[in-house]
This record gives structure tokens, C-alpha cells and sequence, in this order.
């Protein structure tokens, strides 16, 4: 069975059923919007210090999103017990993953898709494409931790207490080197060709161990 | 008195000379006065846990390829002690820190890279508590400590081109004087000897406790096909 097309198709079916539900889009869009809206009344913004204030309520908001995003990965299998009869079909286990991983990116980009003009709306910082390009390469990475972590603790208990735990330190890289892209997008000093050299660096890193250790989480 | 119990006196020994040695035989430093001494215990910890780590890594994978319980309880006991060290290294450092930087904490490479090291392995046991014991825990966790390992380089690559206050390497460099990496080398090594000594304890607490629930736990959690492991009944 072609990999690709078994995640294409694992993705494909999860993206359906956020389509047939729209539970998780909006409920992050809302989230989103309301994080900007406590940064907003937590620290004093005004024009002169919004672009330093300004990515570090993006990656708050966008590193809760994600988890909140990545913690429902494996929601749907665990409830309806169809991850046992998914890792029964020929797809390989890496190919499922990989398909999880690309269905939560999809809706974290859509949750992105919200939350960059908003916070351009509502703090006055510049929208750019170098904006739009930081967030993104961050987001691969990021999905493929944080879908591993996911099915990690798909079976442990208290997996909403772990799930923090174990994927936020992991994140730190993506976090240090987007925030530092972020940042010199809006305008404030540091190396923005570096920051994102380092970003695509780590993505493969990430990517490629993620899809080796796939196989050890999802199989049984 | 059991061979674990000598290898304990003789390790608190070691450690009780070394102390010996940092405080009477070290000479102080002429620029930081005493507090420099904290050095040889910080800087030991600080390996002594790299090496527990290690022991994480490589228990972790050699549990992967073979589900070798015992390379699974290798990786437990070195999970615990190496959290212990770490906690010693970053409490030490702190006090330095506030000594001669003025602050308990900066936001430095190596600082954060400590910190994360920290959280992982905490995390790792975290991993371990809440989830069933067996050998999906085994697995999981196993992943969570190889992540943990090639994260930290990674951390500590992603911010050191950030201002860094913490000194470099001043071993490697010729910077100490012969009695000061005597005593280095010395405090390292007992060091060593103590988590060395700390992870078989614990690696034989892990199995009394594995076999414990062997005879009295669900028959089910320990129940596995491959040989070489606490192997339990087949149903």
C-alpha cells in the first residue's frame, strides 16, 4: 500500500470530520481571539512597544492553540477505539501518523489563518509575508512533536495534564528560533534569514525523528 | 553486609574525601574568594547526570530493538538519579550565580538548556507514574528519553546566539591550576562513583518491584512473548 496515499487518506478522513462537525476550527479561532484579547488587558500596548510585546502573545496564543489542537488528535480513535482497527489495515503506522500529523497542522494553519491579521487588527503590528512564512515552518515542526506526544499520551492517564508536560519543552527550539524571526518581522533587530535557516533545520530534524519513532508509539 | 551496601559506604567515602579535598586542599580562588569552590561539586553533577542520561538513552533503545525488560529498568533507575543531579547542578549553580552574577538566574544558553534537560526527565517520570506499567509504559517512555536526549544539544545550539554569561570549557583550555583540577578531576570521578552506585540501587529497587508485581499486580500488564524480559505467564 502507497504511504503517501494511506496518509493522504488518514488525513483526508480526519479533515472530513472536522468538516462534518466544525468543532475544533472555531472553538480555536475563539480561543485565539481571546488570548490576544488577555494580552491586550495584561500588558499596557500601545504603538511604541506593540512589536515587542506583540510575539510573545503570538507564540503564547499560537503554543495553547496547538496544544489544545494536538490533545484532540487522537480524541476521535480513543472514543470510538478505531486506532486498533486503523493499525489493522496494511497502511504502515508511520503512514497514519503522518496523516494526524498533517490533519492538526491543517487546522492549527487554519487557526493561524485567524489569528495573524488579528493581531495586526488589534496591536498595529506589520503583516508580512516573512510573518506568515516564520509561523508556518514553525507549525511543521511543532505538528510532528506534538502528534507523537499526542498518541504518546493517547494512553496514559491524565493525558491533559501530560501532554504540556512532555511537548512544550520539546517546542522550546521552534519557539526560540520563530520567536526570533518573528520579532526581526516586526521590525525589531536580530537576524531573520538566520532564524528561519535554523527553523527549516529543525523541521527536518524533528520530522525525521518523529516519523522513526512513529512506528514504536503507534504500533501493537 | 551485602555487596550493594559496601559499594554504599565505599561511595559516601569517596564523596566525604572529596569534600576534603575541595575545602582543604584546593586553594581559593583570587578573584572569586570561596564561593568558587562550589565549582568541582557543580561541574561533576552537571556530567554525573549527562552520564545518567546516557544510560536513559541507551536502556530506551536497547529496549526498543529487543524489549529487554531489564535495559527498561536500566533507563528507570537513570532517569531518577539523573533528575537528582540535575536538580543538584542547577540548585549549586544558582547559588554561584548569585554570588558572582548578582542574580539566581539569567536566561543563558547553558542555563536553559539545563532547565529543559530538568523538565524532560521529570517529565519522563511523570511518564512512567501515570501510565499502566508494562510494556506500552516501557515504549513510551523509552521515546520520551531518546527525544530528550538529542533535545537538549538542540536547545542549548538555538540560544547561544544569545549573550551567554556562563563561562566555557576552562578545563580544556589550561585555565586551572594543578591542584584546582587535581581536585576537579578527583570530585569528578568520586561523583561519578556515587550515581553509579545511586542507579544500581535503584536499578534493584526497579526489579523487586517489577517482580512484586509479577506476583501480586494484574497478571496482564506483565505478560510478554519475547524472552529475556520479567516474563510473565502466557495467558
Amino acid at each position: 500500500m502507497n504511504p503517501f496515499r494511506a496518509a493522504i487518506a488518514v488525513a483526508r478522513k480526519d479533515l472530513v470530520s472536522e468538516w462534518r462537525t466544525r468543532e475544533m476550527v472555531p472553538a480555536l479561532a475563539q480561543f485565539v481571539v481571546l488570548a490576544l484579547l488577555i494580552g491586550n488587558f495584561g500588558f499596557q500596548i500601545d504603538s511604541r512597544n506593540a512589536p515587542s510585546i506583540a510575539p510573545g502573545i503570538l507564540w503564547l496564543a499560537l503554543v495553547f492553540a496547538g496544544l489544545i489542537a494536538f490533545g484532540r488528535t487522537f480524541a476521535a480513535e480513543r472514543e470510538q477505539s478505531s486506532l486498533e482497527a486503523m493499525l489493522m489495515t496494511p497502511a504502515s503506522p508511520v503512514a497514519i501518523f503522518a496523516g494526524k500529523a498533517i490533519a492538526a497542522s491543517v487546522l492549527l494553519i487554519l487557526c493561524e489563518v485567524v489569528m495573524l491579521p488579528a493581531l495586526s487588527l488589534f496591536f498595529g503590528t506589520p503583516f508580512s509575508g516573512d510573518l506568515v512564512i516564520a509561523v508556518l515552518l514553525a507549525t511543521i515542526g511543532m505538528a510532528s512533536l506534538g502528534c507523537l506526544f499526542a498518541a504518546i499520551v493517547a494512553r496514559v492517564r491524565a493525558r491533559e495534564l501530560l501532554l504540556p508536560l512532555l511537548t512544550l519543552p520539546l517546542w522550546i527550539p521552534f519557539i526560540v528560533a520563530g520567536g526570533q524571526a518573528v520579532q526581526s518581522a516586526m521590525g525589531l533587530p536580530g537576524s531573520y534569514d538566520q532564524a528561519i535557516g535554523l527553523l527549516i533545520d529543525f523541521d527536518i530534524l524533528f520530522v525525521v525523528l518523529t516519523s522513526l519513532a512513529a512506528r514504536f508509539v503507534l504500533d501493537e | 553486609m551485602n555487596r550493594l551496601e559496601k559499594a554504599s559506604v565505599g561511595a559516601v567515602a569517596l564523596m566525604l574525601l572529596a569534600g576534603a579535598a575541595i575545602f582543604f586542599y584546593a586553594p581559593t580562588d583570587f578573584l572569586q574568594g570561596p564561593v568558587q569552590r562550589i565549582f568541582y561539586l557543580h561541574v561533576s553533577s552537571a556530567i554525573a547526570a549527562y552520564g545518567c542520561f546516557a544510560v536513559v538513552l541507551l536502556g530506551g533503545a536497547i529496549f526498543l530493538r529487543t524489549e529487554n525488560y531489564a535495559a527498561d529498568r536500566w533507563a528507570r533507575a537513570g532517569a531518577l538519579v539523573g533528575v537528582v543531579f540535575t536538580t543538584v547542578t542547577l540548585v549549586m549553580g544558582m547559588l554561584w550565580a548569585k554570588k558572582v552574577w548578582g542574580a539566581f538566574w539569567v536566561w543563558d544558553a547553558r542555563l536553559t538548556s539545563t532547565l529543559v534537560l530538568w523538565i524532560i526527565y521529570a517529565g519522563y517520570l511523570l511518564v512512567r507514574r501515570l501510565s499502566e506499567p508494562g510494556r506500552q509504559a516501557a515504549r513510551l517512555a523509552a521515546v520520551v528519553g531518546i527525544f530528550g536526549f538529542v533535545d537538549v544539544p538542540v536547545v542549548h545550539f538555538s540560544v547561544t546566539w544569545w549573550v551567554t554569561h556562563h563561562p566555557g570549557p576552562v578545563i580544556i583550555n589550561d585555565a586551572l591550576p594543578a591542584q584546582m583540577l587535581a581536585t576537579f578531576l578527583f570530585t569528578m570521578f568520586c561523583t561519578i562513583v556515587l550515581a553509579a552506585v545511586m542507579i544500581t540501587i535503584r536499578y534493584r529497587i526497579e526489579t523487586l518491584m517489577d517482580m512484586k508485581q509479577l506476583i501480586a499486580g494484574p497478571v496482564h500488564v506483565v505478560i510478554t512473548r519475547e524472552p529475556g524480559g520479567v516474563a510473565g505467564p502466557v495467558q
